[in-house]
Order: C-alpha cells, then structure tokens, then sequence
C-alpha cells in the first residue's frame, strides 16, 4: 500500500474523531509544553548568568582573608567564634539610630578570633551598658544576652531563631557555634570581655563546627591598599587591581521619607573600569577624593531612582550617609542584577578612604581584585599571588575566586535546575505515552472488526501495523504542536511572575520530537497486537 | 484441473483435551465458471470451509490449491496475497468500513496492490457504474441502505478480478426484495464468467446456484441440482 494512501487513511481515521484525538493527546499537549517551557526557562537561566557575569572581568581575581577557622584552637574557642559572628557588626554599627542599620557586622569581620595581639575593634561606638544589639541578625531593640552574665551551665542562645534582618554575611552560620555547650559559651563570654572582636560570620562558624583539634593560632589580617601596592609590585602577573568593601548603612535625604539602610561600597577610582560599569551621569570616584577622603558618593542606578526619583536629579543632590553629608558625584547606568559580590545597581559607592574614616573604621572586610594579565593563566597568578601574601602573612590563610569559578559554579546550578525540569517534562511524557498506550488498545479493540476486514481483503500485518503507528504518531503530533502553542500562551504568565523565559526553536523542535518518540514507542505495542490479529476472530467480533 | 481443489481437507477444533471434527475427509472441486451453493445448517462446518476456501483460516490435513496455487502449505504473507488477488469476500454483514465513504471501501483492495485512490477509481469506474453506485460514491456506508451496502460490498469483491467470489450469506441481512435483487446480480456475473460459491442454510437462496453441496456434520454430499 501506498505511504499516501496510508497517511490518507490515517488522517481521515484522525479526524473523524477530533474530540477523541485531543483528549488522547492531552498527556503529550502537556509534556510537549512542558519541554519547550523548561529548555525555555533553563536557556534564560543560562542567559541570566551570562548577564550577570557580563560585568565580571575576565581576569578578575578576588583575593580576602580566610576566616581560618579549622586552625583555630579550643573548643572553647569555638563556641566564643559563633557567638563572635554575630557581634561585632553589633559593635561596630553603633547600634546608632532607630533604622535598621542592621547587618554591617557580617561585613566587618577582621579580627575574628584575634586572641592576642589582634586589631581590637573599635569599641568606641558601643552601646554602653554591656547590651550589645546584635545588628546582624536581631530584629532592633532586640538586647543581647549578656554573656558574663550568663547562667553556667546554661546553652548559648540560639541564634538562628532570631528573625534574619538583611542580609548578613554573619547570619545563621554563626549559630552553630553558638548552640556550643557550656563551657564553651563561658569561655565564649569570657572571651568576648578580652577580645571583642569583630569576627566574621563564617569563621565563627567554623569555629564553633569543629571543636577543634588543632591549635595553631590563625592570625585574621585585615586586607589594606598597601597589601594591594606588595602585590601589584610582585609581579605576580598581574598588573593592574583594586581594594574594595562593602557595608551597610543608613541613607536619609531626596525623596526618602525615612532613614533606609542600602549596601554602601567602599571602592578605588579605578573599580569603575575594572568592575566595567559606566557612568549615566557625572564622573566615577576620583583618585583625589579619595586621598582627601570627601564626602562624595556614585549612586546605582536603582538606588538614584529610589531616592531621587532619577538619575538627573540625583546628580549633583546630596544625601545623608550616617547622618553625615556626601555629595553625588555621579550615577551609574544600569548594569543588571549580578550573582555575587556587590550588585552596582543597588549600591552606593563612596571613596575608600572615606568609607574607612566615617563608616567602618578598623572593622573593613575589604576585598582585593587584581586583573591578571593573561587570562588563560589564572591559576599561575593565584599561586604567585599566594606564595607573595605568604611572606607577609605567614599565618594567614587567602580566599580566591575568579570569575570563571564563580560563572561555573552559577551555571552548574543552572544546570541541576534543568536537568530536574527535564526530568519532570520525562515523567510527564511517560504519563502521557500510558495514555496514548489505553487509547490505542481501546481503539485497536473498537476497530478488531474493521482490522478483520482490512485482513480479510488482504491487508499486510505490515500496513495495519504501520497504520496503528502512524495513527499513534500522528496523534502525538498533534499533540505536540498543540503543547507548543500552549507553550507560548503560558510564557507571559511565566514572564509575568520575573522568570526569565528565552523560546528557541531548538526547544520547539525537541518538544515535537519527544511528541512523537512517545507515540510511536507506546502506540507500537497497541499497533502490534491489532496486526497480529487472526482474520477470522477479528471479523466475528462485535 | 478446477479453480478449487479440496481433497481430504480436515479441521479439529481444541477444547481442552477433547479435539472436536469439524470437517472430516472434505473434498471439492469447483471449475472456472461455476456458480456452487453450499448448503448446510449451522454447526455443520459450513463456516468452517468457507473460511479455508477463504484462506483465512488453514486446514490440518489435506491440500487445497486455489487457482493453481498451493494453499495448505502457505504462510500468513502468501495467505494475505492469495486474498487479495483471488478472493473477492461478500459477507452477510456487507463489514464496510464505517469511516471510509463508498469509493474508498470498493477501491480498498486496489489500494492495498499499491494503487493511488485516482488509479483506482478510474480501474473500479465500470463496476460502479454497473452497480448502480456512481452517484453514491461520496456516501457513508451508514448513510446507505442495506441493499446498496451489499452492493458495495460486492463492488469491493468484484474490482480486483479475483478468481472466485465467496459469499457468505449473501442475502442474510437484507430484505426480501434487496435480497432477490442481489441473487440477480449474482446471477448476471455468473453469466459473465464470474465463479461464485455461496454459503447458505437457506434452500431457497441455494437453488439460485448451478449447484449445491449438502454439509452435514461436516461432511460433504454432492447433490446436483
């Protein structure tokens, strides 16, 4: 028989029945949309990070102090470093203002343990009274238990069952140190009354994690210019770096009806070029103003739309950083969202020296950026950069991290994501097939009679298999087109709830291909048994 | 040598351990022209031998060569030939497809030889035309009476020139008229060379035929008219 006359057949079989053939194709309308949909939504995945890292210079290096938890001692001092996470931000933000100048203490991390011999952090702007807010994680007005005081035997409080408040480097990591057990928590106490110190989030954690074997002391540096001036002279290979930090604080001034804390950068004139951002408005932060140390800020974008409704208006305005006066000197085009580090959208960048004097102090967490020359070579920049930081810190442990790393890593999670969607769309695709498979029995059994009388006239068990196949196909076809075009009737509902959504044909294509893989594979077994009928009992069948 | 050649032909039906015969020892020649009615109640096996005459079902034992061809011993692939090219099937039910119209169902044999529908309708125009059926070729079988279905029905046997056509209670569904109608029809490709055998439990439909064969208890008795 003719592929033509087959397919004529087979169409006529098709539409007699176009209800029918809907309702069977519903599996696969729903596994064709559902394919289109995920590669869609894993391809804009893929193109968020692309986004996000098209600000990320290549070469990028982001050397920062290691909290070296693991070397750090006693279990005691574990418990103290927990505890310490969610301290010193507490200490250093002043707990100034009623606004919710919450989070700096993730930020100012140095010191950490710092037994002896460290850089104290500057106390001066504690609260008195031994109530220490603890501003990383604590909702305002909350007191902190005091230590000293606190009961023997007693559990360290929970700080994971504090409301989080921003977002604080600090947070709930540094619980776990604090859940230590007694004795920790009063050598933790005692420690504090010694140390004070600011400690990091992370490290605290880590401390409190391994109750710990070693007992090399870490020393925790703090990262300044000068470390950045040994390293660009080192010929590490690379020529060219930055030194930056990130704070928050609060911002009065333009539209703002109320104090508001926002991520304030403290950054180089040269962040602008290295972190490629450019100016809508204005000029970046000039070398000058950071040796003079003024008061002038650059604002993202979204920031100068939030308080000063744009960025013309912004421009030239001033504002209220700490409750001291910053002239914008220029905002920043929109950059788009980025996966780390400080988004500049959402930031304020002031000059680093500034920053230092009036808003962290001693507390900076700063972060080093060098571009290495050749970026194929990362990796030899990175074990010069770390053999060179050695001799100066001997007893301290670096962070790097590069933007290839980062990218990768975004997208590996990108790609688990996908993968579980893919899965999904399978599943949906198996369900489906199940139900073309019913369908097709049911129509090989409502049709024994006619396949008797195909047999009967001397019909192939070939064609009548090839019929039941294609039907099946071509059903799932239809299906598959119809799960397209369900596809695209969803993907502004998806748009709608800020999902990135990139269509391709590629996906359509996949989608139209699993449609009909599915209906062939479970339409042949229904297929198969109608061809194997025997002539005679089919034609007697009712 | 006949168009149908049956010798010895045995069919056992197996239930369980108990083996029941339906056909014992049937032999039958049936020459090129013939117009042959086998008459038998049901239960006889008259079904049976139509269907191995039908090549739809096989024989165990006996040989049976149907135009020449040696049908005992051949495969399911050769049965499905042998249907198409020598068989034309009249059934009591017409067993048109629902789905297709008129045209398609009469052409389907054609089709299936690897003709287009426009092929074959232009091959299948006379037998149309002849019975009656040109105007209708749009139609339904549903949209049909049972008479006209009938004639389509043997519109789809004739249109492949098969060496005999087997009809199995030809006039069974149809009423009285219709019936006697198709007995006439029967009558006239008779005379145009067309072999016929026919199924019949019914003497007065039998005794349009040249000859009748008598099956009981799935025996044969020639009885000439």
């Amino acid at each position: 028989m003719r592929k033509r006359e087959l397919l004529r057949l087979v169409w006529q079989n098709i539409t007699q029945n176009k209800f029918k053939t809907v309702m069977t194709s519903i599996g696969i309308i729903v596994g064709a949309a559902t394919i289109v949909m995920v590669i869609a939504i894993g391809k804009g995945g893929q193109m968020d990070v692309a986004d996000q890292f098209k600000n990320l210079n290549a070469g990028a290096i982001d050397i920062s102090c290691e909290g070296a938890g693991k070397e750090s001692s006693s279990s005691g001092r574990g418990g103290f470093g927990g505890f310490g996470g969610g301290m010193p931000g507490g200490g250093f933000s002043d707990g100034n203002s009623s606004s919710e100048n919450s989070g700096s203490g993730g930020r100012m991390p140095n010191g950490g343990e710092m037994p002896e011999g460290g850089k104290m952090p500057d106390m001066s702007q504690m609260p008195e009274g031994g109530e220490m807010p603890d501003m990383s994680q604590m909702p305002e007005g909350e007191e902190m238990p005091d230590m000293p005081q606190m009961p023997e035997g007693g559990e360290m409080p929970d700080m994971s069952q504090v409301p989080e408040n921003g977002k604080n480097s600090a947070d709930g990591e540094s619980t776990e140190g604090a859940t230590g057990k007694n004795d920790s928590a009063r050598e933790a106490s005692e420690s504090r009354e010694n140390d004070n110190s600011g400690n990091r989030g992370d490290r605290g954690n880590r401390n409190g994690n391994f109750a710990m074997t070693e007992s090399t002391e870490q020393e925790i540096i703090t990262l300044t210019d000068e470390d950045l001036t040994n390293i660009l002279a080192g010929d590490v290979g690379a020529s060219e770096g930055t030194i930056s930090y990130s704070t928050r604080s609060s911002i009065e001034g333009g539209e703002l009806e109320e104090a508001t804390t926002y991520t304030i950068a403290g950054v180089q004139s040269n962040y602008a070029q290295i972190s490629n951002l450019t100016m809508a408005v204005g000029e970046f932060l000039t070398e000058e103003a950071n040796n003079n140390k003024e008061k002038s800020c650059v604002l993202g974008a979204n920031i100068a739309a939030e308080i000063f409704g744009s960025a013309i208006d912004a421009y030239g305005s001033i504002l209220y950083i700490d409750q001291r006066i910053y002239v914008v000197d220029g905002v920043l085009e929109s950059m788009g969202s980025v996966s780390s580090g400080i988004s500049p959208d959402d930031a304020v960048f002031i000059p680093y020296q500034t920053g230092i004097k009036y808003l962290v102090g001693e507390n900076a967490d700063p972060t080093i950026t060098i571009i290495a020359d050749d970026v194929e070579h990362l990796d030899t920049v990175i074990t010069a950069t770390t053999e060179l930081l050695a001799e100066y810190y001997p007893n301290t442990e670096f962070t790097y991290e590069d933007a290839g790393s980062k990218m990768e890593a975004a997208s590996a999670s990108n790609e688990i994501l996908t993968m579980l969607l893919i899965a999904m769309a399978v599943i949906v695709f198996i369900v489906g097939g199940i139900g073309i498979m019913n369908v097709m029995f049911v129509s090989v059994k409502e049709r024994t009679n006619e396949i008797g009388i195909l047999k009967a006239i001397g019909c192939s068990q070939k064609n009548i298999l090839l019929e039941f196949l294609l039907e099946a196909g071509a059903i799932s076809f239809i299906g598959g087109v119809l799960g397209m075009l369900l596809s695209l009737g969803i993907t502004p509902l998806v748009r709608y709830f800020d999902v990135r959504v990139e269509l391709s044909l590629a996906a359509f294509g996949a989608a139209l291909a699993f449609a009909v893989c599915t209906g062939v594979i479970f339409g042949f077994y229904p297929a198969y048994r109608a061809s194997k009928l025997v002539p005679v009992e089919a034609l007697s069948a009712e | 040598m006949g168009i149908i050649e049956l010798s010895n032909i045995n069919k056992y039906y197996y239930m369980g351990e108990n083996a029941l015969h339906v056909l014992k020892d049937v032999s039958l020649t049936v020459e090129k022209g013939d117009y042959l009615a086998i008459l038998g109640p049901s239960g006889s096996g008259k079904s049976t031998l139509m269907n191995i005459i039908g090549c739809m079902d096989v024989s165990d034992g006996g040989e049976y060569y149907l135009d020449g061809e040696s049908v005992h011993n051949a495969k399911e692939e050769e049965l499905t030939r042998i249907r198409n090219e020598k068989i034309g099937f009249i059934f009591q039910k017409y067993h048109l497809i629902p789905t297709y119209n008129v045209l398609q169902n009469i052409v389907m044999p054609l089709l299936m030889r690897g003709l287009t529908l426009k092929e074959a309708h232009e091959h299948s125009m006379e037998i149309i035309h002849m019975l009656g059926l040109s105007d209708r070729i749009e139609h339904k079988p549903s949209e049909l009476s049972g008479g006209q279905q009938q004639r389509v029905a043997i519109a789809r046997a004739l249109v492949g020139e098969p060496a005999i056509l087997l009809a199995d209670e030809p006039t069974g569904a149809l009423d009285k008229n219709s019936g006697i109608e198709v007995l006439k029809l029967f009558q006239r490709l008779n005379d145009m060379g067309n072999t016929i055998v026919m199924i019949t439990h019914d003497l007065g439909v039998a005794e349009h035929a040249k000859r009748i064969v008598k099956i009981v208890d799935g025996e044969l008795t020639i009885q000439e008219k």
